[in-house]
């Protein structure tokens, strides 16, 4: 600080900062607004594959259901009386969040069934069953 | 730049103004971690219905076109026991007969859910999208 003070023209030296500014702060914004908090299930299954599958823009509750029945959300195996009381507090949190079942291709249909119950006691209505979209767009 | 320097007015320039270095180092900060955890991934999957228990036996008495999945993966279609490749084309024309009609899939509780999401694929593929999923045990 010193140094510069005494040369006369400070303004002459160094690059300025304001336009850099603006563009990393309208980059910050982006990202700030693009990411969705995706919550994982810390879990991957084999999904099954469908030609229909939509890409859903809010469905970032992921619940998985391995083949030995065990359901994972949030980074834990959680046991299905569990599932309740997570999307309650978690649609308290987010309301516009949406819940995907992604569910392992050999699971079982009444565990499945069971999860998407607890979600929809849970508060969240609009429940989809995850799926690998196969069509060619 | 003129202006500035004239209404700054002379040496003691650096005392005007805020210093923004220490606020970009801050929000170069916040954009590193938005990028780092931004997900562009979006989820993928087929919407579905879920029965409450009270309108279970309304959708299975009128509205809809039942579809059994049996535990050894076999489907039924309205009655009749369709291959899996077949219940498009059985969708296709149920639905043109009643436009209105739903599909209730009714699994059976220890069906594999691949299984099912191929049926509710299928079904999809056959221009019905108003579909119900529910089990038996």
């Amino acid at each position: 600080m010193r140094a510069r003070k005494h040369t006369p023209e400070s303004d002459s030296h160094g690059i300025d900062l304001a336009p850099m500014l603006d563009f990393v702060l309208n980059l910050l914004i982006f990202f700030i607004i693009t990411t969705s908090f995706v919550k994982e299930s810390g879990i991957t299954v084999a999904r099954p594959d469908a030609d229909t599958a939509e890409h859903k823009e809010s469905g970032n509750i992921l619940i998985s259901v391995r083949e030995n029945g065990e359901v994972w959300m949030d980074r834990r195996q959680v046991d299905l009386r569990e599932v309740r009381g997570i999307i309650e507090r978690l649609h308290v949190e987010r309301p516009e969040d949406t819940v995907v079942v992604v569910a392992d291709k050999a699971s079982k249909a009444g565990v499945v069934a069971q999860v998407m119950d607890e979600v929809r006691v849970g508060g969240i209505k609009d429940v989809a069953l995850g799926a690998t979209s196969t069509a060619s767009e | 730049m003129r202006m500035r320097r004239h209404a700054r007015g002379g040496h003691d320039e650096d005392s005007h103004g805020i210093d923004l270095a220490p606020m970009l180092d801050f929000v170069l900060n916040l954009l590193i971690f938005f990028i780092i955890t931004a997900v562009f991934v979006k989820e993928s999957g087929m919407e579905l219905n879920r029965p409450s228990a009270a309108a279970d036996q309304v959708a299975e008495g009128g509205g809809s076109i039942p579809i059994l999945v049996l535990e050894d993966g076999g489907v039924v279609v309205d009655g009749r026991p369709v291959d899996l490749r077949a219940v498009q084309a059985n969708i296709n024309r149920l639905h043109a007969v009643s436009p209105n009609k739903g599909v209730l899939v009714i699994a059976d509780q220890d069906a594999q859910t691949g299984v099912v999401a191929a049926v509710v694929d299928q079904v999809r593929l056959g221009g019905i999208y108003n579909i119900t999923f529910s089990t038996s045990s």
